[in-house]
């Protein structure tokens, strides 16, 4: 990763933080529900920065992403089933 | 071998609690134990079956049998695998001394279930707990371990499609270790904090804390179910060809079938433990579904043992009746099954004998013979001699009938309620389990035919032919030491000397060097007395805290606390002196990781099972919040801009680390050590106002006695965020032990594998954050 990238990707992290706070303050009374669909998008496009960037999981073999992908997939089975069955 | 011999002495007291079990049950109406000792028995059997005897005995094989089948000298870190088994005693130790604390052991089941479970009062069932939590641990870092040896230590020429059978089913088990285990901690981590902190996962009766504790546990409790039977199969696979004389029917057909199926399925059948919780209808029908496909790979793989065994000519020795004995349990146990995943049906079935009697089916049928299949088979490899064949038929013999009058008369007690300590005389109960306990004693009694086999071999047995069932793999073309001394080896790096194994397969290398490097490497490694004081410090001090409060308390956590952090100190400073230097990395059979280090590989490995680790904890944090009618708004509590700000100095410390990276790739040490000090302050920041954050929280009442749901908030934002802070100075001290190998000059720009590492771990904690800030601050 160039020099130039890692700013860049720091600067999404600031902004998306940012954001994530403003929307916050915008939203919670609102629209509450929105507010926390729109801050998951935020939170989980910091998190994907920061793994195919200052993790370099782009330069990696595919293989190695499965160690990143497969813990995902099974942990978003837990938290659906989970929520599911609070009914 | 030292987990194994470990894991028979677990073994041996899981059978006495079984024992003393059958003993009570076995008149109604009897007194023999009181329900105060029995409830402990059966939880403890359970869990040291489950956990100290059937996963280790299976992994104390795999330490010995999997390197010597993939052509490498040792697994990949040795002193990990140090660590992972004094882990996995202390566990042990902790578990079995709870039956002697004041009030006794665990004795709520072996699956805990809360809230039943947090209301046994007594340091006893926090102390297993606690000893669970240590074997987790254990288990972690030994999937690491195996991974990476797997996939990276193969001799070259050892390509995937040549790997032995039972090495690729260590494999999947290790994988559904490393994503399960994880949650286990964070269940019984969650659950010990309820007990010694007096957080309120399990406690407040708002939440359905039951729902939470199923899921978790069963989320874990699934796979492992698998990790229990997998080995097994992985040794009848290896083994049958073997003695039907021709390959393995559909061998790819089971490999793509585990792989792709059982696996991911795993992951996904949770729920068929939970049908009379009271979780939606659908929800019931679409795990009922799940749990029947996944018995559909299971059906191909015993279908493909049959056909091997229909088609070819089967020789009839030890270890090929023990096979036969497992795929017949096996069949009975999964029909058994197949009944328990429907809705329906398990209505009637549930908590009853027949549960029982399909677990034990599959558990101890299938999954114990296939384990003494392995032990007869590879004695000899192990030991340079012959088991006793006419002793081993008996032993079978024995095994098999004395299994079967034990467990199949439970398949008709499915209306007799399991877990209860005396029955009265109804109906046929009486005599159904007046049968099963005589069986008991003639099963158990059998055992003692496989403990004297086993030392007839090792000390009298004819030494045996160097390759006596014909076999194909790499793990007969070494040789083992012949007349092993009165004395047991004590450790894996017992492993006979490098004869020549690795490049077996492609060209022949000269013995004299291989065994040089051998004896230099691992066995100097093993020596260290480093993972054995860390280990123990970790006991003594998670003895300490299952008795808090106290003096004896505090005093053994100080002592465990201080035992540990020397150490560590030790472990940095051997390393810092190269005492350990490791060799260099030879060329191997890599595909499809080729390119990747193994110490990288280990760290992904690691964070994959991190991953899990705070995924499990936030899943509960998430489930509280969805569970709660009412919940405090964050922002009511917490400091919002504080934590925006700290964020941004998280996240900055992130960009500083990569430009300590960018600086040691350019070969520049100075200005690498000018970043790994901003980003160590920056951190170190972040840990500051951490701090003055729970300051503020605390004196402002947000304690975990606050009235509810204030408490509830509490015990996961301390907890949780406690968690994280944890990891962050974990990665300080790493910083300090960098920053001062830096300053020795050990970096270079060829060489600094050690910083690209702690990179991904600081990043990944940095990722933790971008959840838990918006998740515990915002929503
Ligand atoms: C052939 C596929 C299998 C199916 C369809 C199946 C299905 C089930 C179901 C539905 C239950 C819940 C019963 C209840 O509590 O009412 C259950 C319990 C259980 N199964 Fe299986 N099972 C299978 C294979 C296995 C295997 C291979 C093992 C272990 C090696 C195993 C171990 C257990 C255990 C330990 C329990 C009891 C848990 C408890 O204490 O409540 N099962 N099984
Ligand atoms: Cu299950």
């Amino acid at each position: 990763m160039r020099t130039s990238v890692a700013f860049g990707v720091w600067a999404y992290m600031v902004i998306a933080v940012l954001t994530e706070v403003e929307i916050y303050y915008m939203l919670r009374t609102a629209n509450y529900d929105l507010m926390t669909a729109a801050v998951s998008v935020l939170a989980t496009s910091q998190a994907t920065a920061i793994v195919v960037f200052n993790m370099q999981l782009k330069d990696e073999p595919g293989a190695i992403r499965l160690f990143a992908l497969i813990p995902i997939m099974f942990l978003s089975a837990l938290l659906i089933a989970e929520l599911a069955s609070l009914g | 071998m030292l987990y194994f011999f470990t894991s028979l002495y677990f073994g041996i007291i899981g059978a006495i609690l079984a024992l003393l079990m059958r003993v009570q049950l076995s008149v109604p109406n009897n007194f023999f134990l009181s329900a105060y000792y029995y409830d402990q028995a059966v939880t403890m059997h359970g869990l040291i079956m489950i956990f100290w005897f059937l996963s280790p005995i299976a992994i104390g094989l795999a330490n010995y049998f999997v390197p010597l089948q993939i052509g490498a000298k040792d697994l990949a870190f040795p002193r990990l695998n140090a660590m992972s088994y004094w882990l996995y005693l202390s566990g042990g130790i902790m578990a079995v001394l709870s039956f002697f604390v004041p009030g006794g052991s665990a004795d709520a089941g072996w699956t805990n279930y809360q809230p039943l479970a947090v209301l046994t009062p007594g340091s006893g069932t926090t102390l297993v707990y606690l000893g669970l939590v240590l074997l987790a641990a254990s288990i972690t870092l030994g999937s690491i371990n195996f991974v990476v040896s797997i996939i990276w230590l193969r001799a070259p020429g050892m390509s995937l499609d040549k790997l032995p059978m039972f090495t690729w089913f260590i494999l999947f088990t290790i994988i559904a270790m490393l994503f399960a285990f994880p949650t286990l901690i964070a269940a019984f981590a969650l659950a010990s904090s309820d007990r010694i902190l007096g957080t309120v996962f399990f406690t407040s009766t708002q939440i359905q804390p039951s729902i939470l504790w199923d899921n978790l546990f069963w989320f874990f409790g699934h796979p492992e179910v698998y990790i229990v039977l997998l080995p097994g199969f992985g040794i009848i696979a290896n083994i049958v060809p073997q003695f039907t004389g021709r390959p393995l029917a559909a061998k790819n057909a089971i490999l793509v079938a585990t792989a792709l199926v059982v696996l991911p399925l795993s992951f996904g059948v949770w729920m068929h433990h939970m049908f009379l919780t009271g979780i939606p209808v659908d929800l019931q029908g679409a795990f009922s579904i799940a749990t029947i496909a996944i018995s559909i790979p299971f059906d191909v793989i015993t279908l493909s043992f049959v056909e091997s065994m229909i088609r070819g000519r089967v020789k009839l020795l030890t270890p090929m009746l023990f096979v036969l004995g497992a795929v017949v349990l096996f069949i009975i146990g999964g029909i058994t099954g197949v009944f328990l995943s429907s809705p329906v049906l398990d209505r009637v079935f549930r908590g009853s004998y027949f549960v029982v009697a399909h677990f034990h089916y599959v558990m101890v049928g299938a999954a114990i013979f296939s384990i003494f299949a392995g032990i007869y088979y590879w004695i000899p490899r192990f030991t340079g001699r012959m088991y006793n064949e006419r002793l081993g038929k008996i032993h079978f013999v024995i095994s098999f009938i004395g299994f079967n009058v034990l467990y199949f008369p439970m398949n008709f007690l499915f209306d007799m309620p399991r877990r209860i300590f005396t029955y009265p005389n109804i109906g046929n109960w009486a005599l159904l389990n007046g049968i099963a306990s005589v069986g008991a004693f003639i099963f158990a009694g059998a055992q003692t035919l496989l403990a004297a086999n086993l030392l007839y071999t090792w000390f009298r047995g004819p030494p045996s032919p160097p390759n006596p069932w014909g076999s194909p793999d790499l793990e007969w073309k070494s040789q083992p030491v012949l007349t092993p001394s009165p004395t047991a080896p004590t450790d894996t790096s017992e492993s006979p000397p490098a004869g020549g194994w690795i490049g077996q397969l492609a060209t022949p290398a000269s013995p004299a060097t291989e065994t040089h490097a051998a004896g230099a490497e691992h066995g100097e490694a093993h020596y260290s007395s480093r993972p054995i004081q860390l280990s123990f410090g970790a006991m003594i001090f998670l003895m300490g805290a299952a008795f808090y409060p106290g003096i004896l308390a505090i005093g053994l956590m100080v002592i465990g606390g201080a035992l540990f952090a020397v150490a560590l100190g030790g472990w940095a400073r051997d390393d810092l002196r190269h005492k350990f230097a490791p060799p260099p990395e030879e060329e191997g059979d890599r595909w499809p990781f080729q390119g990747v280090s193994k110490m990288k590989l280990g760290m992904w490995v690691f964070l994959s099972s991190e991953i899990v680790l705070f995924g499990s904890f936030l899943a509960a944090y998430i489930f509280i919040r969805g569970a709660a009618v009412t919940f405090p708004a964050p922002g009511s509590i917490h400091d919002i801009p504080l934590g925006t700000l700290n964020t941004i100095i998280l996240a900055t410390s992130g960009l500083t680390m990569f430009l300590a990276i960018q600086a040691i790739r350019q070969g520049d040490r100075r200005r690498l050590m000018q970043w790994m000090s901003v980003t160590f302050m920056l951190g170190s920041t972040f840990m500051g106002i951490k701090i003055s954050e729970w300051v503020n929280l605390g004196s402002s009442g947000f304690t975990l006695s606050a009235p509810y749901p204030f408490n509830l908030a509490a015990s996961a934002y301390y907890i949780i965020v406690g968690l994280h802070g944890a990891h962050v100075t974990a990665g300080l001290i790493m910083m300090v032990y960098l920053m001062k190998k830096t300053k020795d000059g050990e970096y270079t720009k060829e060489s600094h594998e050690a910083i690209e590492n702690f990179g991904l771990y600081w990043a990944f904690i940095d990722i933790v954050w971008c959840f838990i800030f918006p998740l515990f601050y915002l929503l």
